[in-house]
């Protein structure tokens, strides 16, 4: 019996004895230098993946068909692995009941997309995963962002090799979210939140393109080559992303921001007193 | 917002499931991925369009009416990609012989001869993203959520608990947010601008966390998570950190060092595929009415594998095509282009079991 097991029970000496089906409370500190590793990992592999058309060295074997087959299966691979790990440590009913009931809200917010004015490129979803992912945590975030977009995919029918990335990439939003500081003043956290929402709008279709390039532009030979120089690659894809996607993106990231900054006050206020009621812990 | 609100046939396909009648969500799935690759890697436009049509086939003969929620016209669209795309390519793309004209060499990027090779695979690449699309809305439309659900990895319990309330709670949240907005209308409140969604998104948030609490407190009582824990072990995470680094360490040596890459991205890859199924394993899923394999499902399969399999045993097989550097008319051999028909194979199939 642990030091600290001894302790509980010193606490509690009539409560039931459950040790046995509490999950282990030794070697926390691996433990949490091995989920540490995993996203960091995990997301090392996002990264690596994102920026390959422009390191990718000359290759015969393979390709770009092969290779993005590859890159669909290994982030498919690392967002597998990142639930299993945020299952176990973070979820319980509680946890369960207000993740479903928050995604069902801003998946039925995608819906109104069109009804609350804004123009191409706008999405509602950003601000509620930033404020949940703020106020519950980065682990809520995290799993609030993937299954988000898992169930408007599942909804709206669009689930199709794009999903594993939007998955990924909002997910990490959420996840992000929950690394920022906990300010005293609300005012000053909205604002830190508007600022943080307006980067990630940006951020998020610089990613979604990155991703997207191969399956728009193909082979070798075309707008990235076999071992086009770094420089040049970037050069092009600026082109291409000027061209095909700055202004949404600026909308996504404006739109986000002036959502938070109405709605964000008193969605704070709600979740901050619905986490004392329901004694969340903030890691 | 009623226009797109969600059909109410969407509702009774999630929770009505005449399972029995469907073929297993797997056979689709093996159709879908053995289908995708082909599309990847056969990147030859003639072969391309045969896909394309097989793809539609397929929907033609097996898609169900109630999982239409999105709507997209794939011709009107699909113009629109393969235009864009070959317009981008040719600006951007200084190789090929057949120059069109030329754009005066000191404009950034775009400067120099315009060629009909660029344009020409910009359009080929373009159809390519179209069928993909294609195939994917094919098999949205074939596939019921609730199938789809039911893909969910044994490994993640709790997360498919989630998924189920989430997707239970959606028409839910509609109803919800349709009687604040005829209380708040009866008020006399109007919505104009972004400010005067407060009332409406709120009581919509207030209202769904307290029933988010009562159904808490209902899973607590009826013991969710108390006797299991999902926690992963040590040596679980430890397995998958192995699994990762492996996986990602073989991809990048494999386009150096070839083969001895490629075996160590599978071996992380299976490393990880295993871990997670064998955390599966130690969850319990109970199932109500369960649905046996049918015969069916094994034609459904074998349809899906037959192309990939037969296109492996075919000679001198060459899929891959490109215009550059001068265009030559793309080579159209027979054989593959009838095995590359039998995609379209699960149209022969009925269409209820």
């Amino acid at each position: 019996m642990s030091k600290r097991e001894r302790e509980e029970e010193n606490a509690a000496p009539f409560a039931p004895r459950l040790s046995h089906l509490a999950p282990r409370t030794s070697h926390l500190g691996l433990r949490k230098w091995l989920s540490g590793a995993l996203f960091a990992l995990a997301g090392g592999i996002g990264v690596v993946a994102l920026v390959w058309p422009f390191v990718r060295p000359v290759s015969q074997s393979g390709t770009v068909g092969t290779d993005l087959v590859l890159t669909v299966i290994l982030l498919t691979l690392c967002l597998g692995v990142l639930l299993v790990e945020v299952q176990g440590q973070a979820v319980n009913a509680k946890v369960v009941a207000t993740l479903g009931v928050l995604v069902a809200l801003t998946a039925v917010l995608r819906f109104i997309e069109n009804a609350i004015p804004g123009p191409g490129g706008f999405s509602p979803i950003f601000a509620p995963i930033i404020l949940a992912g703020y106020i519950f945590g980065s682990r809520f975030g995290f799993l609030m962002g993937t299954l988000t977009m898992l169930v408007s995919a599942l909804i709206t029918g669009g689930v199709g090799p794009w999903l594993p990335y939007q998955m990924f990439t909002v997910g990490w939003v959420g996840l992000t979210a929950g690394w920022l500081p906990q300010l005293r003043s609300a005012r000053a956290a909205l604002l830190m939140l508007v600022a943080f929402g307006f980067l990630w709008g940006l951020l998020y279709g610089v990613i979604i393109n990155l991703y997207s390039w191969p399956f728009i532009m193909g082979q070798a030979a075309t707008s990235w080559e076999d071992g086009l120089g770094v420089a040049e690659g970037v050069q092009r894809y600026a082109a291409f992303y000027l061209l095909t996607s700055l202004v949404w993106d600026v909308t996504r990231g404006v739109g986000t921001a002036v959502l938070l900054l109405v709605l964000g006050l008193p969605t704070m206020r709600a979740l901050t007193r619905f986490q004392q009621k329901l004694s969340f812990t903030n890691e | 917002m009623n226009k797109k609100a969600i059909s109410p046939t969407l509702l009774y396909s999630l929770f009505i499931t005449h399972s029995a009648m469907r073929y297993d969500v797997r056979g689709w799935m093996v159709w879908l991925l053995v289908t995708a690759v082909l599309i990847m890697v056969a990147r030859n436009p003639l072969y391309t369009i045969l896909l394309l049509l097989a793809v539609q086939l397929v929907k033609k003969r097996h898609y169900q009416p109630e999982n239409q929620a999105f709507q997209l016209s794939l011709w009107r669209f699909g113009l629109v990609v393969i235009t864009l795309s070959a317009l981008f390519n040719l600006l951007m793309v200084p190789f090929g012989q057949t120059v069109l004209f030329t754009l005066p060499e000191s404009w950034p990027l775009i400067g120099g001869a315009k060629t009909m090779e660029a344009a020409l695979y910009g359009a080929s690449n373009g159809l390519v993203l179209v069928t993909l699309l294609a195939l994917f809305m094919a098999f949205n439309q074939i596939v019921p959520v609730s199938d789809l659900v039911k893909l969910m990895p044994r490994a993640l319990p709790d997360v498919g608990v989630v998924l189920l309330v989430a997707l239970t709670y959606v028409p839910e949240t509609q109803r919800h947010l349709q009687q604040v907005r005829e209380a708040q209308a009866i008020r006399g409140q109007e919505i104009r601008s972004l400010r005067q969604w407060r009332p409406l998104i709120l009581p919509l948030l207030i209202g769904g966390l307290e029933r988010a609490m009562s159904l808490a407190e209902a899973m607590v009582a009826r013991g969710y998570g108390s006797l299991q824990t999902t926690r992963p072990s040590i040596g679980l995470q430890m397995g998958l950190l192995v699994g990762l680094l492996a996986a990602l360490g073989g991809w990048l040596a494999g386009q150096y060092v070839g083969w001895a890459g490629w075996l160590l991205l599978a071996a992380g890859v299976s490393l990880v595929v295993a871990l997670v199924w064998a955390q599966g394993q130690r969850s319990v899923r109970t199932v109500y009415r369960p649905r046996p394999w049918r015969l069916a499902d094994s034609w459904l399969v074998l349809a899906g594998l037959s192309p990939a399999v037969i296109l492996l045993f075919v000679p001198n097989l060459q899929l891959a095509y490109t215009p550059y550097p001068a265009f030559t008319w793309p080579p159209f051999s027979i054989i593959v282009g009838l095995t590359l028909m039998l995609v379209a194979a699960p149209a022969l199939l009925p269409r209820k079991l």
